[in-house]
């Protein structure tokens, strides 16, 4: 059984926990809260924690007085636009600000050498292209475009390199200060001996799997408005972690972390690219500095698609091995990222490792730096590209073998998490393929056409998925119950359209008894809310969750002290639901407004924190997906016409907002399969496809009738809500079930995405040459 | 130039390359309508203008002397607490909006479709819909929620299918 971490610490003592971010394993120290709630098993007679109730937000968004970071305006505020470098390697050897200055409207130019070190703006070293050289203030978007484009720039052209071939080379140009490669050898995963495990496989295949660069593009670009008040920022920005805003700009601009405010209210998606400040937020703030005004700077479509991260791109070359009866033997993959001018190590290795038990794994991942805008965590990063490898692989054994690939799953299952051996919290991941098959008619061998008009060819695929969610700490939440008993949520946290407002009252209305109506959350703010993480890595609801969930109980304890007085009984024998407090066994009772009417403006505060995670524990969210598709004959389009997802998540707050998560990680794995790839023409080192008509993402006439939902039960032993992490999940094993869809309807594999219409024509033509 | 907007007429003088967008933004401070790509690809800023959907960010406001525009604000009518239509509250019952960025064009387009085919197929409103974007994927609750607008699911005003839903 897993252990949890409380043993010896006390409440306020302090210990070491571990919590998985992304893939990638942080170990903290985190003070024990002064309580744990008894955890919420699936014998907990909940009725607002699991309850389809509507976003709670929702109003707003539907009548337009939600407000965007853009929609924010201060008095007197300025507009500011950032010039980009036009080549991918070279130098400024000239710039003349001038003639912007004297354009209409302007009121500042900045350029090299002009801003902080730390802001790393303005360099004349140049990188990228698309890499911030100056920026304008001025009266209007406009004026401030207007004259950022009036500044001329000579530049010294130097070669560059934006593949991975090119940067690897021997004769390579120096990509970057850094170098052109992340290490010198390969990052190597290993467990057992693959040349082993090779040798006693009765199959070994061996593939090649090519997976493109993927935009975020989402809807809300990048921006800030920034205001200052003698030493004191503010900052509006659409960001997925307001208190890590907070840090960057404080370090970047050496302003104390308590004279930055940042606020996030309504945000127009992130997917992963908003996790910190950025070129813009620092842009603002300079100006606003410098002019005394509030300036605001947002990101055009072309910043947006050409310098706002990405998920990189991969070449996996993977062997796998097998007996005649499915059990893997061994996976090897070796596998190439160039990550853009900057990123992180979060590649496709890792999945390799923790989605089957299979007793020898390795794999070797080497990053290279390449002259592009830098890589950002994109939904799932790593795993999604990974999740294109090995589950074609898979899907490719399955062939080979005559097993039925969901078959091949089950027989590869897992019971504990291979990559660290450690036990899971829970793991329905089974039930996951047999509710899936079952919804999806996976046993039926229907393959007619659903349309009649030209040749179309049926085929049906599948794909797995594993994702750490577990959350963790720090994460802190605090409850007010108001005079009127009107109960306010506060948390630091980011709602990035996830539903995190609604998730997190529903939480706080279920523990302290009271009616959802009378709870609202409010969250980003950093100066008047208490500290919680990033929204990224799946983690919101089981970070953030408990720590709400400890205000309100605390919030309730103190509560049911005052009211016990007024209800002539003791604290331990009241009960709360819809705002009412309920003497048991008696018909006492008096409403959390009665009770508070008498309190008048003594206030109650509830209190809570996230505790640790329970240890050597794998906390993690599981899926299986079913795909099928009509591929035109003809044409070489694809078009998914069934979709089935069934995952694993723990206990689920709100399966109607749930629901919307997997649907949308689905289309967006979607787009990944079919349409979705950012063309970097090799020869100029520039961004073929930088608007929203040539990079394709899907419209609501790509998809299919989606059937997704959830598996499992609570999971007690990763948080005492028993609910784990879903944004990123669904978006895993689309691509490869939709793939795995397309080759069994053209009988060819398809080993790279997007499967466009051009690259179905020439498999099927490979195979009509025979 | 004379404008109306969401009822109310306006006297402006916008200049020769302001885009309708951009008034309603920025003069009239009609934040709703928003800018994603700024070029017609998106259907973010989709507005109506006499009876037409339009994208604002491609119309020169000066070529709407006259007109009559409906933006996501004009949609509901009374203020905060706003009696809303059939396909806002279909909206919100549906779960048809997650980050919302999308939201004012999408319901500005849907308005607009069900006005002229009050009965869509599933299909006329993925055609009718296809050129509104959405990033979080909201597409099959936006989906459900115009159908189900069309099939009178919507037509009473219901106790908890109101603004405040929740």
């Amino acid at each position: 059984m897993p252990r949890k971490a409380k043993s010896t610490a006390k409440p306020g003592g302090f210990v070491s926990t571990t919590v998985e971010i992304e893939g990638r394993t942080e170990t903290r120290i985190v003070e024990m809260p002064a309580f744990e709630p008894a955890a919420w098993t699936d014998a907990a007679e909940l009725g607002i924690v699991g309850a389809r109730v509507p976003r709670m937000d929702a109003p707003e968004r539907v009548t337009g007085r939600a407000r965007y970071t853009a929609d924010i305006t201060r008095p007197g505020m300025l507009h500011a636009v950032i010039l980009r470098a036009t080549i991918p390697r070279g130098t400024i050897r000239a710039i003349d600000l001038a003639p912007a200055r004297v354009m209409p409207g302007v009121f500042d130019v900045l350029g090299p050498g002009d801003a902080p070190a730390g802001t790393r703006l303005f360099g004349r070293e140049i990188f990228y292209a698309g890499q911030p050289v100056a920026a304008v203030c001025a009266e209007s978007v406009r004026a401030a475009h207007d004259a950022a484009h009036a500044i001329v720039i000579a530049y010294d052209a130097l070669p560059f390199a934006v593949t991975f071939g090119d940067a690897v080379a021997k004769d390579a140009p120096k990509v970057s200060a850094k170098g052109n490669v992340t290490r010198e050898t390969p990052l190597v995963m290993s467990r057992g001996d693959v040349k082993a495990g090779l040798a006693a496989a009765d199959i070994v295949l061996e593939r090649v799997y090519t997976t493109p660069v993927q935009l975020h593009t989402a809807l809300e670009p990048h921006g800030a408005a920034a205001e200052w008040e003698g030493d004191r920022l503010t900052v509006w920005e659409s960001t997925q972690g307001i208190f890590r805003v907070r840090e960057n700009v404080s370090k970047a601009l050496d302003v104390p972390l308590s004279n930055v405010r940042v606020i996030k209210d309504y945000m127009g998606g992130g997917f992963g690219a908003k996790n910190g400040a950025g070129s813009h937020t620092f842009v603002a703030a300079l100006f606003a500095k410098r002019q005394s005004r509030a300036v605001r700077c947002i990101n055009d479509r072309e910043a947006e698609q050409t310098d706002a991260g990405n998920r990189p791109s991969s070449v996996q070359r993977v062997t796998i091995g097998a007996k005649k009866d499915g059990t893997l033997t061994a996976i090897y993959a070796s596998i190439d990222v160039p990550l853009g001018i900057s990123g992180y190590e979060g590649g496709p290795g890792q999945i390799y490792h923790e989605m089957y038990a299979c007793p020898n794994v390795r794999t070797e991942e080497s990053f290279a730096y390449i002259n592009a805008s830098g890589m950002a965590a994109f939904r799932g990063p790593g795993y999604v590209e990974g999740a294109f490898g090995l589950e074609g692989a898979m899907n490719a054994l399955a062939k080979e073998l005559k097993i039925d690939p969901v078959a091949l799953r089950k027989k590869n299952f897992t019971k504990r998490e291979p990559r660290q051996d450690r036990p899971y919290s829970g793991n329905a991941l089974l039930e996951c393929y047999k509710e899936g098959a079952e919804a999806f008619g996976w046993a039926a061998q229907d393959r007619s056409p659903k349309t009649e008009v030209r040749k179309k060819l049926v085929g049906r695929g599948v794909a797995a998925q594993v994702w750490p969610t577990g959350g963790g700490p720090p994460a802190y939440a605090l409850l007010r119950i108001n005079s009127d008993a009107t109960i306010d949520v506060l948390a630091g946290t980011q709602d990035l359209g996830t539903g995190a407002r609604t998730v997190l009252s529903q939480i706080a209305a279920e523990s302290i008894g009271a009616k959802l109506s009378d709870v609202r959350a409010i969250i980003g703010d950093t100066e008047s809310l208490p500290y919680t993480g990033n929204s990224w890595g799946s983690m919101t609801t089981a970070s953030v969750g408990p720590a709400v969930r400890m205000a309100a109980e605390d919030a309730r304890s103190q509560l049911f002290e005052a009211a016990a007085a007024m209800l002539d009984a003791k604290p331990n024998d009241l009960e709360s639901r819809d705002s009412r407090i309920v003497v048991r066994d008696t018909d006492r009772s008096m409403t959390f407004a009665e009770v508070t009417k008498k309190l008048g403006n003594v206030m109650i505060i509830g209190k809570g924190s996230r505790g640790p995670n329970p240890s050597d524990t794998a906390i993690m969210t599981f899926g299986a997906q079913f795909a099928e598709v009509e591929v035109d004959g003809d044409t070489g389009v694809v078009r998914v016409t069934r979709f089935v997802a069934a995952h694993d998540a723990g206990r689920i707050i709100n399966p109607t907002l749930a629901e919307s998560q997997l649907e949308g990680g689905i289309i967006q794995g979607l787009g990944y399969a079919l349409f979705e790839e950012r063309v970097l023409d090799h020869k100029l080192g520039l961004v073929m496809n930088a608007t929203m008509h040539d990079y394709k993402i899907p419209t609501m006439s790509d998809i299919p009738a989606i059937d997704a939902f959830f598996v499992g039960g609570s999971d007690p032993v990763a948080n005492h809500t028993g609910a784990r992490g879903i944004a990123e999940p669904p978006i895993i094993p689309t691509a490869p079930a939709i793939a795995a869809a397309v080759s069994d309807a053209i009988g060819v594999e398809m080993t790279e995405i997007p499967l466009t219409p051009w690259r179905v024509l020439a498999a099927l033509a490979s195979v009509k040459r025979g | 130039m004379r404008l109306t907007v969401n009822g109310r007429v306006h006297d402006l003088d916008p200049a020769p390359s302001l885009t309708l967008l951009d008034l309603l933004r920025d003069k009239l401070s009609l934040t709703g309508t928003k800018l994603v790509c700024d070029r017609g690809e998106c259907g973010a800023c989709t507005v109506q203008l006499d009876g037409e959907i339009v994208y604002s960010c491609l119309t020169l406001a000066e070529a709407c002397e006259g007109a009559n525009v409906v933006t996501v604000e004009g949609l509901a009518t009374g203020g905060s607490s706003p009696e809303l239509t059939p396909l806002q509250r279909a909206f919100i019952a549906k779960d048809a909006a997650q980050c919302g960025f999308c939201t004012p064009g999408q319901l500005i387009a849907a308005h607009t479709l069900l006005a002229k085919n009050p009965r869509p197929s599933s299909d006329e409103v993925r055609a009718g819909m296809s050129g509104n974007l959405c990033r979080c994927g909201t597409y099959p609750k936006i989906l459900e929620a115009i159908l189900a607008v069309a099939d009178g699911e919507f037509e009473q005003k219901t106790e908890d299918g109101g603004a405040h839903a929740a």
